[in-house]
């Protein structure tokens, strides 16, 4: 019996820990260490993002993307000829269309507004998850 | 303002801070790191981590409960899951270290050390433990400050169980020869350490 005392005393002694002084300050490196860790693995997604958009629109390149887009320019351009000759009030819309269709820097600016928005897309759903 | 967000979740219980925390909340996993850090850092310091040694310890189980925090059922109390994540942590950096073969070896020579103090004089725990051997307050300390039972502290400590049980055995005489006895001691049942 005495020995069960003893050792429900033992068990109490060890549950009594002193608060210690630095308790706030430890919490507060706790906390700034799940924040830090936090952080870099949004980096890490959203480079890795990043990188997949490249990777993505570099595919859509190789693919012959800009010779499709250049034939459908064409064809936009012979349309345009042709509803341009019979309907001549709607020029200006036409030769919009026939202008933006055959520019390549287009297609280049449109990858980089995906890959840019994919990144961007990508770290907020991180936040929010 | 993070002082506003400390206030908003001192009213909270343990139980509602580890669902927060289950949810990524973070500042709810801070207080509970303000509520129990003092005790993780104790028993690592009771298990015999150095004061800086036993921060770097704690911190990495308080972010190893954060990771996990999904496995936690609630059996126990937050306070005790977390002790045995630092005690395992601690043993596993004394393994990486190769330290704990060695306190391993000093036990045998600690046999001749061993005082018997004037069981009328007031020690404390703190005290009290440096009579003990390196493995014997280990011993000690995971089973009754992190709470293991004797087979989890053998696991952990890679030694036979009936060894692990001896180490508690003559670590607890020790204890009793330095511990000044106590009055009114409540009887509350055994704990079931296997």
């Amino acid at each position: 019996m005495a020995e069960l005392d003893f050792e429900l005393r033992l068990e109490r002694l060890f549950a009594d820990a002193p608060e210690l002084a630095d308790a706030g300050p430890f919490a507060d490196r706790v906390e700034r260490r799940l924040d830090a860790g936090w952080t870099a693995r949004r980096w890490l997604i959203g480079a890795a993002g990043v990188v997949g958009g490249v990777i993505g629109a570099s595919q859509l390149m190789v693919s012959n993307l800009f010779q499709r887009v250049e034939t459908a320019g064409d064809s936009a351009q012979l349309l345009t000829t042709s509803v341009n000759s019979s309907l001549n009030h709607i020029t200006t819309g036409a030769d919009w269309v026939a202008t933006v269709s055959s520019g390549g820097t287009v297609v280049w600016a449109a990858a980089g507004l995906a890959v840019i928005m994919m990144g961007f897309v990508l770290t907020r759903v991180i936040g929010e998850i | 303002m993070p002082g506003l967000r400390h206030t908003k979740f001192a009213s909270l219980h343990d139980v509602e801070l580890c669902t927060q925390s289950a949810m990524g909340e973070r500042r709810a996993f801070g207080e509970l790191v303000r509520r129990h850090g003092s005790a993780v850092r104790g028993v690592l310091r009771r298990m015999g981590a150095q004061g800086a040694e036993a921060d770097d310890v704690a911190q990495d189980a308080f972010l190893t409960a954060f990771e996990r925090i999904a496995e936690f059922r609630g059996e126990g109390t937050f306070a005790a899951w977390v002790k045995k994540i630092a005690a395992r942590l601690y043993l596993r950096r004394l393994q990486r270290d190769r330290r704990l073969g060695a306190m391993t070896a000093e036990a045998i020579e600690d046999e001749a050390d061993i005082v018997h103090g004037d069981a009328d004089a007031t020690i404390d725990l703190e005290e009290a433990l440096k009579a003990l051997g390196a493995t014997e307050r280990l011993c000690v300390t995971m089973c009754f400050g992190a709470g293991l039972s004797h087979t989890e502290a053998a696991e952990a400590l890679n030694l036979p169980l009936g060894t692990v049980k001896s180490h508690v055995k003559r670590g607890l005489e020790k204890l009793r020869t330095r511990l000044a006895p106590e009055d009114g001691v409540v009887l509350e049942g055994r704990r079931g350490n296997g």
